[in-house]
């Protein structure tokens, strides 16, 4: 548990570029997609991992909260799954001669949402309404989740059996949506090369903490946006409303959104300000799952016909 | 609708009813008395109607336009001339704006208000009436301003107008200095009913009444050497040798100029007369020669060859020493001894008694009038009782209450009857001596008259009967003298400073500006190497000169989208340019930094590096740096672009 562990006084930053390497080395192949995630976690979002099983999404899941230091829980999602499955319930104690509120998964640091779109749609709102919130209401008593609180949800694309497709209103709350897709060739030698990943997890030591995660995120907020970094972002988001190939565009959120992603990707990337060039590297996994598309055009040709349409000014 | 159709705004028409009242305004000093209190009145309900929505009623308008020429008829006589002309001009404006219900109607409006108000400078070009009505032209141009489409707030709106009207100056000052002059007024000689008060060549009783209370400059003399002191500031203008009982004129009869001897030098002086429409020009008593293109009188004042309806300048030397005309002809003796027959018996008995007591010696008799002038309870006063039908016989005995006109009236009255031969003569006295600029402004009130009354031996000698009543007729001035004691707060200094300093730049406007006729404009341009005969050459010099303003104008219009695009952009995009032409194309959508790089990673060491360091050092300044990046950073950044070779 964090609150447990020895908290390093030193500087997150190299230990932020450590725990990227250390999370690259168990997710091999994705250092793109292991740096969105963390652009994820730095922004204060929630990520949503959409691929088919067995390419690594919930390693990464494992590897991020290993790393970060963060208290970890996972939950299947089933159709026969409850609410309080993952919030918790309220249960009669002789002892106190009253209920007493044994908290679910939900209330840890991490949460890895598994299948998400299995969970009725009873279940998905109560995650989601948690998710938007940073809190929970039971029977009447609000109780407050951690500051870091972040979900990881999964879901599988293609297997659409028995399933609830979460509505775009849902999708909305997940900052990035990101694909892993197959490794190539290399990387997947690596993996099978190599030792059992569930080995590696286990020894992966903490390299950074919930506090470490809260400071870099202040950090992230007071980077300096110039007005042409806003030209440009503002100018992505009149272009998606504008699209002949979209029906609904981006909106004022989706703009914070961007903007908040694009913040945690300079600070990744260690720069003090944000470029243009940050827009462009996180825009696909914040936008795409937003854009509705009118006529067969999928999501993400939109963000990437979206990109190249719109100049950026010298 | 058609754009042109719409109905103003109320804030346009609320900016031209403001042109069309300071046109007004500006034209109220020469228009008839009846004329403005109406057109303002007519203005004022037109603006309450046209607030509420409301048309002015056709019939009526039609009704006004039709009363508007007759009644210009009926105060003037005619329709044409300038006087006329201004009245029905402003009329028709006010009346313009009660047919003003569209955009189209608005900009004529301005149009015809910009014309009427040009048309004030035909009644007066003095300093003031031409900021005024350069000044009227702000609103004008405001008006115009927010009759466009998508105009800004008002505070926006005059702003621009001011700038616009700044910007209209060096044009104006061009054409100034480059349009021919006219050597006579465009607007031709005036009309009578208009000429102006000064001294005339007759002395009516209540003549120089009138110009005393009359405070527009009449004359100013710069000194060469030291301004004289006030009490031999006589200026004389017209001898008047001829007394009717009522009136002094100068007589007819033909005489030879009077030689002069001064007696003490000469001093050397220079009068600008305003515009008097006559051909009477003062002079110090007493000019030596005639200036050029004047003439001499008998009796040594001087005369135009023609009126004067322009400021005149014109230099002479006078003595204020003198003997005048030593040896009197029998015909002068005549002239200067003539009284009307019959007049005044009082008077004449009084003048035969001195005459008997003193033996007929011309001082004795000169001091003994001045004596009972001085203690014979006579009174100065601009505002005298009326006098009978034996003048001076009324005002020696009965009134003794009067002015100037009547003292040297009644003296030189006194002198023909006591046998010795005077004259009257007019003019001004004093003035006002500005001492900042070293020059005498003499006012209309100053106008004066006094007396020379002919003695053996020395000639004609200057007596002035009003400083005997009233010492400071002479030492402060008429309208002082009339006050009595103590000096009224207009005679106090700081008013009197002020004035001065306001008449030094009336002057240098009337110098620089009204007095810049043909002859100082060719003056100017031959020294340029313009030759103004030829109008080719001024059109010439007119066309490059507007043509110079012009490219500035443009250039520094062109500048300004220019300045929004920054330097670091702009240099930016020559760095693109030229690594364009080495088949490095960035697409739009590359942000300008990443090209750099990529380009970068295909180069050689030596210049990737520097690339390299030119992509980095330009995110830096471009998105390091808010609001804007260090001036001199950028500086930086442009010239290693600029050094960048592949």
């Amino acid at each position: 548990m964090s609150a447990n562990a020895p908290r390093p006084a030193s500087d997150p930053l190299p230990r932020l570029r450590q725990a990227l390497a250390q999370v690259n080395a168990v997710v091999l192949g994705k250092p793109h997609a292991v740096r969105l995630a963390f652009a994820c976690l730095l922004a204060g979002g929630h990520l949503l991992l959409e691929d088919i099983p067995g390419v690594g999404k919930t390693t990464l899941a494992h590897a991020l909260a290993q790393t970060w230091g963060l208290a970890f829980q996972r939950v299947q999602f089933t159709h026969d799954l409850t609410p309080g499955d993952i919030i918790g319930v309220g249960i009669y104690e002789r002892e106190q001669g009253g209920f007493r509120f044994h908290p679910g998964p939900l209330f840890t640091e991490l949460l890895l949402a598994d299948e998400i779109n299995r969970g009725t749609p009873k279940v998905q709102s109560a995650l989601l309404e948690a998710m938007a919130e940073e809190q929970v209401s039971i029977e009447g008593e609000t109780r407050a989740l951690p500051a870091v609180f972040t979900v990881i949800a999964t879901q599988n694309p293609l297997d659409a059996a028995g399933t609830f497709a979460l509505p775009d209103s849902q999708l909305d709350r997940f900052l990035m949506r990101l694909s892993l897709g197959y490794p190539d060739t290399q990387a997947e030698r690596a993996l099978l090369a190599g030792e059992a990943r569930r080995t590696l997890l286990r020894e992966l030591p903490p390299l950074l903490d919930a506090q470490d995660l809260l400071d870099l995120r202040g950090r992230a907020r007071r980077l300096t946006v110039s007005s042409s970094v806003l030209d440009y972002l503002q100018a992505l988001l009149t272009a998606s409303r504008a699209h002949a190939e979209i029906r609904i565009g981006l909106s004022p959120r989706a703009g914070l959104a961007l903007l908040a992603a694009a913040r945690a990707w300079a600070l990744l990337a260690g720069r003090g300000y944000v470029m243009p060039e940050d827009v462009q590297a996180v825009f696909a996994a914040v936008a795409a799952h937003r854009l509705q598309p009118l006529r067969q055009a999928t999501r993400d040709s939109l963000a990437a016909a979206l990109l190249a349409e719109v100049g950026v000014q010298a | 609708m058609n754009a042109a159709a719409q109905r103003p705004d109320l804030r346009s028409f609320a900016l031209l009813s403001l042109t069309a009242a300071a046109v007004l305004v500006l034209h109220a000093g020469h228009l008839p008395l009846w004329l403005p209190p109406p057109l303002l009145l007519l203005l004022a309900w037109r603006w309450q109607g046209y607030r509420r929505g409301l048309r002015f009623p056709a019939a009526l308008r039609y009704l006004l336009v039709l009363a508007l020429p007759l009644a210009v008829v009926a105060s003037y006589g005619t329709l044409f001339g300038r006087l006329p002309g201004a009245a029905l001009a402003v009329g028709l404006l006010v009346l313009k704006l009660t047919e003003t219900e569209r955009l189209r109607d608005a900009r004529i409006a301005v149009a015809v208000a910009a014309f009427v108000l040009m048309s004030a400078l035909l009644f007066g070009q003095s300093l003031l009436m031409t900021v005024l009505v350069c000044a009227t032209l702000w609103p004008a141009l405001a008006t115009l301003a927010a009759l466009q489409p998508g105009s800004g707030g008002t505070a926006a709106l005059l702003r621009e107008s001011a700038l616009r009207l700044a910007l209209a100056l060096p044009v104006a000052l061009l054409a100034f200095v480059l349009v021919p002059r006219l050597s006579t007024p465009l607007w031709g000689a005036p009309g009578a009913g208009e000429a102006r008060t000064g001294i005339s060549a007759r002395m009516s009783p209540g003549a120089i009444a009138q110009l005393l209370i009359d405070d527009s400059p009449a004359f100013r003399v710069g000194f060469d050497g030291a301004i004289p002191p006030r009490a031999q500031r006589y200026f004389r203008a017209v001898v008047l040798w001829h007394f009717d009982g009522r009136s002094w004129t100068p007589g007819h009869a033909a005489l030879p100029l009077e030689p002069l001897a001064a007696r003490r030098p000469p001093l050397r002086y220079t009068i600008s007369l305003e515009a008097t429409r006559q051909t009477l020009l003062p002079a110090l008593d007493i000019p030596l020669r005639a200036a050029a293109g004047t003439r001499f009188t008998a009796a040594r004042t001087l005369l135009a060859a023609h009126p004067v309806d322009q400021r005149l300048r014109y230099t002479l030397e006078s003595a204020t020493g003198y003997a005048l005309d030593p040896r009197l002809s029998p015909a002068e003796r005549a002239l200067a001894l003539q009284l009307p027959a019959g007049a005044d018996p009082r008077t004449r008995a009084l003048a035969a008694r001195w005459r008997r007591q003193t033996g007929g010696a011309g001082a004795a008799i000169i001091a003994a009038a001045l004596r009972l002038f001085h203690d014979g309870g006579f009174r100065y006063t601009l505002v005298p009782p009326p006098l009978g039908h034996q003048q001076v016989d009324d005002f020696l005995f009965d009134t003794r209450a009067g002015f100037c006109e009547h003292y040297a009236s009644a003296f030189v009255f006194l002198m023909r009857a006591a046998g010795l031969p005077a004259r009257v003569v007019a003019g001004y006295q004093g003035g006002y001596a500005n001492r900042l600029a070293g020059y005498v402004l003499v006012r209309q009130s100053d106008a004066h008259a006094w007396a020379e009354v002919w003695l053996r031996g020395r000639g004609w000698v200057r007596v002035d009967p009003t400083a005997a009543v009233r010492p400071e007729r002479i030492s402060l001035g008429a309208t002082a003298a009339a006050q009595g004691a103590g000096a009224p707060w207009y005679l106090s200094g700081w008013w009197l400073g002020l004035r001065d300093r306001i008449d030094i730049v009336n002057r240098l406007w009337d110098q620089a500006v009204v007095g810049f006729d043909a002859l100082r404009q060719r003056g100017l341009l031959t020294r340029f190497g313009v030759d103004p005969a030829r109008w080719q050459s001024l059109a010439l010099a007119l066309a490059l000169l507007l043509g110079a303003l012009m490219a500035v104008a443009m250039a520094l219009t062109l500048h300004e989208p220019r300045a929004r695009v920054d330097a670091l952009a702009r240099a930016y995009a020559v760095l693109e340019r030229r690594l364009a032409r080495h088949g490095y194309r960035r697409s739009g959508s590359e942000p300008p930094a990443q090209f750099l790089q990529r380009v970068a990673t295909t180069l050689p060491p030596q210049p990737a590096r520097r690339l390299y360091e030119l992509s980095t050092g330009y995110a830096r300044l471009r998105y390091a740096c808010t609001p804007s990046a260090p001036a001199l950073a950028v500086r930086d950044w442009i010239r290693r672009a600029r050094e960048f070779r592949l």
